[in-house]
């Protein structure tokens, strides 16, 4: 029986759909069955991000309101043997789905996958409550901001009072200058406020935005930082005791170098 | 008034509600204790004393018609003698409000944050203002 993990954060666009994405691939690449749900309805674009918008055919709402069997909604990914999407709907609105059939659903899955991850919609409404209404554990992101921390708080606030008991933190793009700066909540500046086990912390990353544009995801990418610290976090998912990785070496060895040839 | 003779006086008093003459008006029965920190959005509402095991973290609120004591960071909102009593305090490991309250006064924290104690601090209201002095357990 696989674990189904949902993933949130109250607030939209910090990085739930490409968290998802990318701990999906990063799963597979470790040879798990894995897929991926799209609870995100009326505003799909987890299919975009992996790119496999043009191929489906059915939708989450298909299954849940018994248009199709859930086999003939699932997309397999191109690239990765063992991803797979069930895609949100994009024409249907958040009501469209209940959380009993969204249990029923993620029941039939981890019978068949060792790993479901459900892309949560942002907000703590009914879109909140169908993708949570399944899992058994969730993983919280947050951006280095008080709002996005905020919102972060009010959701593990949710998932408690909703028995998801000991969600995990993921804090993504963090920029380790603004934060020796003064200028950007530092890890321990958020971990004084949510008090919850820390899944890793993704940097701030261009290569971010260039994969996704390309329906890639950059954990496939073996040079970018964003990609090694989505990489430690599968690994730590699957159990491994990853150490967090050092965000500051690179700038601060530049810096060191800057200083040395006095150009600060 | 000890620990101790609280203890004893209770101790020897089998049925609840009844104290030894002299403890009268010093024990309050009328206390809840939160035994976890509250988040934003999640609130106390009550009327009599609240004790929070935990934090109030900035977006949560306690309200109580007598003392506020958090053994944590109180980042949140708080009123204590919310039905009018001024001789209500909030008392806090970590003395942080969003904005407190006592009776029908309201305070902000001042701008500056460098002066942050990390130490626990009372507050109440002295000559009709809302005065923050570090708590060493004598309170009155
Ligand atoms: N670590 C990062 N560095 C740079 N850009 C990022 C990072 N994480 C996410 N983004 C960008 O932020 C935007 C919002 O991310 P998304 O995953 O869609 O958020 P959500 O699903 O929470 O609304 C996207 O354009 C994405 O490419
Ligand atoms: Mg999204």
């Amino acid at each position: 029986m696989g674990e189904v993990i949902v993933v949130t954060s109250g607030k939209g666009g910090v990085g739930k759909t490409t968290t998802t994405a990318n701990l999906g691939m990063g799963l597979a690449s470790h040879g798990k069955k894995v897929c991926l749900v799209d609870a995100d309805i009326g505003l799909r674009n987890l299919d975009v991000v992996l790119g496999l918008e043009n191929r489906i055919v059915f939708d989450i709402v298909d299954v849940t309101s018994g248009v199709c069997r859930i086999r003939q909604a699932l997309i397999k990914d191109k690239r990765c043997e063992g991803l797979h999407l069930l895609p949100a709907a994009q024409t249907k609105d958040k009501t469209a789905v209940n959380p009993d059939q969204m249990k029923e659903l993620c029941e039939e899955l981890r019978k068949e996958f060792d790993y479901v991850i459900i892309d949560c919609p942002a907000g703590i409404e009914q879109g909140f409550k169908n993708a949570i209404a399944g899992a058994d554990k969730a993983i919280v992101v947050t951006t280095p901001e008080v709002s996005a921390v905020r919102d972060a708080d009010r959701i593990i606030g949710l998932l408690e009072a909703a028995e998801l008991r000991e969600p995990k933190l993921i804090i993504n793009r963090y920029r380790p200058k603004m934060v020796n700066r003064g200028d950007m909540m530092s890890i321990d500046d958020m971990n004084e406020i949510l008090a919850i086990d820390l899944l890793g912390v993704v940097p701030e990353d261009e290569q971010v935005v260039v994969t996704t544009n390309k329906g890639e995801t950059v954990v496939r990418d073996e040079k970018s930082q964003s990609g090694q610290a989505y990489r430690n976090i599968t690994r730590r998912i699957l159990g491994e005791n990853v150490p967090l990785m050092n965000l500051e070496e690179q700038s601060g060895l530049f810096s060191a170098l800057r200083k040395m040839i006095g150009l600060k | 008034m000890t620990k101790e003779t609280l203890f004893n006086s209770t101790a020897s008093n089998p049925s609840p509600g009844s104290f030894p003459v002299e403890l009268e008006g010093l024990v309050d029965e009328n206390t809840v204790l939160v035994q976890r920190t509250l988040r934003s959005g999640q609130s106390i509402y009550h009327d009599g004393n609240v004790v929070i095991l935990g934090d109030v973290n900035p977006g949560a609120e306690v309200v109580a018609s007598g003392n506020i004591i958090v053994m944590g960071s109180l980042r949140g909102v708080v009123h204590a003698g919310a039905k009018g009593d001024t001789n209500a305090i909030i008392l806090a490991f970590r003395l942080r409000p969003t904005q407190l309250r006592i009776g029908n006064h309201i305070t902000r924290p001042p701008e500056d944050e460098s002066s942050d104690p990390d130490y626990p601090e009372l507050a109440r209201i002295k000559n009709g203002v809302v005065t923050i002095e570090t708590f060493n357990s004598v309170i009155r």
